[in-house]
């Protein structure tokens, strides 16, 4: 009987031992906000090779960018930071700088691989202080439904009248819109309505000026021609009203190409640069940016991790696999065949590449640009005084912004 | 009594309720102080107390717009719930066979969690979905209906789907109202020459009055809730009470506004709660 109980005092103390030593595995915590098929190609293809290379476990977690922010001002703010590097929309960065939620990465930033475009280290970059890697850039190019285009015999649209032409005509001919515009409403409908005003010679965060004016008219004047769906159209929902051809033109994130052609097996839909506005074509480039939670614990390796992921090796995976654009100028000698034409698109789309401020009053721009779309493009409302009531409103909220950085 | 001597009498029942009063404070009472206490806060002076986003909120057209839809999405579904869920309950209550598997079906939607049942309804009010699809096919339409667009159409794909969601429920406190009734007052009706509709009209409708009551309120209570179905199904073009909240805070980051909006749906929930502890109150059921 003693020996019994000795027997299991041994067994009980050398399972102990083990599991304190697994504890003591390096483990990187890594947030990232991924679709499924992004998480099966980063835990098969990307994570795998970094766990062997630096000998530690990587805990990867789903966080929507929306939510990043106030999760991380939770963690920061309880001073329990349990997360080491974290990939960020670029759109929604203001948050992060803002609450003084990131390390400062400035003394890292010649680690940047020369091969990455200079212009996509910008998105990082807040009042000369580097605070994001980047990552993964993302520019919207131009789907379009090439036999329904020879159908009627039109050309893809190249300007705003063009587009205007092929909305009418798709209306004329089938009884519906067939173009698509993203106009339900935050990210999705406010980089659409920004390119154009930036297109337009105008500066969106003026609201009322001739570029913004003009932008205005055009929308309003297209949308009794765009599809009906336009209003349920986000980035996810466009590559389905795509496939399933509701929309025959459409434009979106360049990551489409691999739900549309691969799972949607729609090889008739095509994609090109973009059209041009009245006096420039213009594309806002989006895309993920990489960051270290301010107090995180692990920060030599997620800088580790950061610059693995910039890599060449990494980055040609991601093309490949996930069809999404590089950072890196030498990341595309694996792309397959079939995507080729579409990878020109996207990188005709980066030449007209635009970045939208890094401003602390993005959100409620975000929101004001959306009610003047809601209010002037869906309710048919006058352009000019809606703009200039959002126009006011917006000059108010940059005074109490300054004022408060003043104080 | 003293705190104290309070305290040393009771301290173990008071070392046991710790966890329950811990979690009511902390995760009921005080985040509902909390925004209630931002609601009067300025977003940039941090100035306690203000009354700017109540202005805010209430001069905004989609404050409005949510306002009126939410009070439109409650009357329809209501409606269509008490309309429906009588129906059911009158149909349930007879004996038939088949009678235990068709209760058991009719519940289902019950178990469905709400944003399941909202992706579905999806399926069936996209402009490529299946009731254009039927409509198309019978010949009645021969473009497709943009159902969740915008204007009543949306408030009436809303309303549908939430009375496909919650029928049942409606449907079991009527069922629980029409079960409770005895049979021997229809027996007694029909033995006197009373027909199906003067039954139904004169001894069936008056019985269940305080169970119908009971019905709207409760469900009156949730619709003012409804969350999934309208973010799901419309977005931000044709909001509600409680996705105006949401897109102030998660989309557009301003919890102050987010706050005053929130508080303003208390306020029409506790006054719906105030008439049911009142009707509650009044109601006798008895016969």
């Amino acid at each position: 009987m003693k020996k019994l109980l000795l027997i299991i005092i041994v067994s009980f103390v050398i399972f102990q031992l083990f599991a304190c030593a697994r504890k003591e595995e390096l483990v990187l915590k890594v947030v990232m906000g991924l679709a499924e098929n992004e998480w099966q190609v980063m835990r098969d293809e990307i994570f795998p090779d970094f766990e062997k290379k630096h000998n530690c476990k990587i805990e990867a977690y789903q966080v929507e960018a929306a939510d990043w922010p106030k999760k991380l001002q939770a963690m920061v703010g309880a001073g329990k930071v349990s997360v080491d590097v974290f990939s960020q929309d670029n759109m929604r960065l203001f948050a992060l700088v803002e609450n003084n939620l990131v390390e400062d990465l400035s003394p890292y930033k010649k680690q940047i691989p020369h091969q990455v475009m200079a212009g996509m280290k910008e998105a990082g970059v807040f009042g000369g202080r580097v605070y994001f890697f980047p990552y993964r850039p993302n520019v919207q190019i131009t789907y379009y439904n090439r036999d329904k285009f020879r159908k009627y015999n039109l050309q893809k649209p190249k300007d705003w009248n063009e587009l205007l032409k092929a909305a009418k005509l798709f209306k004329e001919k089938e009884g519906i819109g067939r173009v698509g515009l993203k106009l339900w409403g935050d990210g999705p409908t406010t980089v659409q309505v920004y390119e154009m005003i930036v297109s337009a010679g105008g500066k969106p965060l003026k609201f009322n000026d001739e570029g913004c004016i003009k932008t205005f008219k055009v929308l309003k004047k297209l949308y009794p021609y765009l599809s009906p769906d336009s209003k349920k159209a986000k980035w996810d929902t466009t590559n389905t009203y795509l496939a399933n051809e509701s929309f025959y033109l459409a434009q979106n994130w360049p990551f489409g190409i691999n739900i549309i052609v691969r799972e949607y097996g729609k090889k008739d839909i095509l994609a090109y640069g973009g059209w041009r506005g009245p006096e420039r074509e213009a594309h806002v480039i989006g895309g993920e940016v990489l960051g270290i939670p301010r107090g995180a614990k692990n920060k030599d390796l997620a800088l580790k991790f950061i610059l693995f992921l910039e890599s060449r090796e990494v980055q040609e995976k991601l093309v490949a696999a996930l069809g999404w654009p590089s950072i890196r100028s030498d990341a595309y000698s694996e792309v397959a065949d079939w995507q080729k034409p579409y990878f020109k698109a996207t990188r005709e789309a980066l030449e007209c590449g635009i970045y939208r401020p890094n401003v602390l009053y993005w959100g409620e721009f975000d929101k004001f640009l959306n009610e003047a779309v809601i209010r002037i493009v869906i309710k048919q409302k006058a352009v000019i005084p809606v703009l200039d009531e959002y126009h006011n409103k917006m000059q108010n909220i940059i005074r109490a912004y300054e004022s408060r950085a003043i104080h | 009594m003293n705190p104290g001597q309070f305290i040393k009498k009771h301290k173990f029942e008071l070392v046991l309720m710790a966890p329950l009063i811990v979690y009511i404070f902390g995760f009921t009472l005080g985040p509902v102080a909390y925004t209630i206490f931002i609601s009067f806060q300025e977003k940039f002076t941090r100035f306690f107390p203000t009354l700017t986003n109540y202005r805010y909120i209430l001069s905004h057209f989609q404050f409005k717009e949510a306002f009126i839809n939410t009070l439109l999405i409650t009357l329809i579904s209501l409606s269509l719930e008490l309309g429906l869920g009588l129906f059911l309950a009158v149909i349930l209550s007879r004996r038939f066979m088949g009678r235990g598997l068709l209760r058991a079906i009719v519940l289902l939607p019950l178990g469905v969690p709400t944003i399941v049942a909202a992706s579905n309804m999806r399926y069936i009010f996209d402009n490529q979905g299946y009731l254009n699809e039927v409509l198309y096919k019978l010949h009645f339409i021969k473009l497709p209906v943009d159902w969740t667009g915008t204007g009543m159409k949306a408030i009436w794909s809303i309303a549908v789907s939430d009375m496909w969601k919650v029928t049942p429920l409606v449907m079991l406190i009527l069922l629980a109202g029409l079960e409770s009734i005895h049979p021997r007052l229809f027996e007694a009706a029909k033995i006197d020459g009373a027909s199906n509709w003067q039954i139904f009209k004169r001894i069936t409708l008056p019985l269940l009055k305080p169970f119908i009551t009971i019905a709207l309120v409760i469900r009156g209570i949730d619709a003012f809730r409804l969350f999934e179905l309208p973010l799901t199904l419309v977005g931000s073009t044709t909001p509600v009470m409680s996705t105006y909240t949401y897109f102030e805070y998660f989309q557009y980051n301003n919890p102050y506004t987010s706050a005053a909006s929130a508080v303003m749906l208390l306020l029409m929930i506790l006054i719906s709660v105030t008439v049911y502890f009142k009707v509650m109150g009044q109601t006798e059921i008895a016969y």
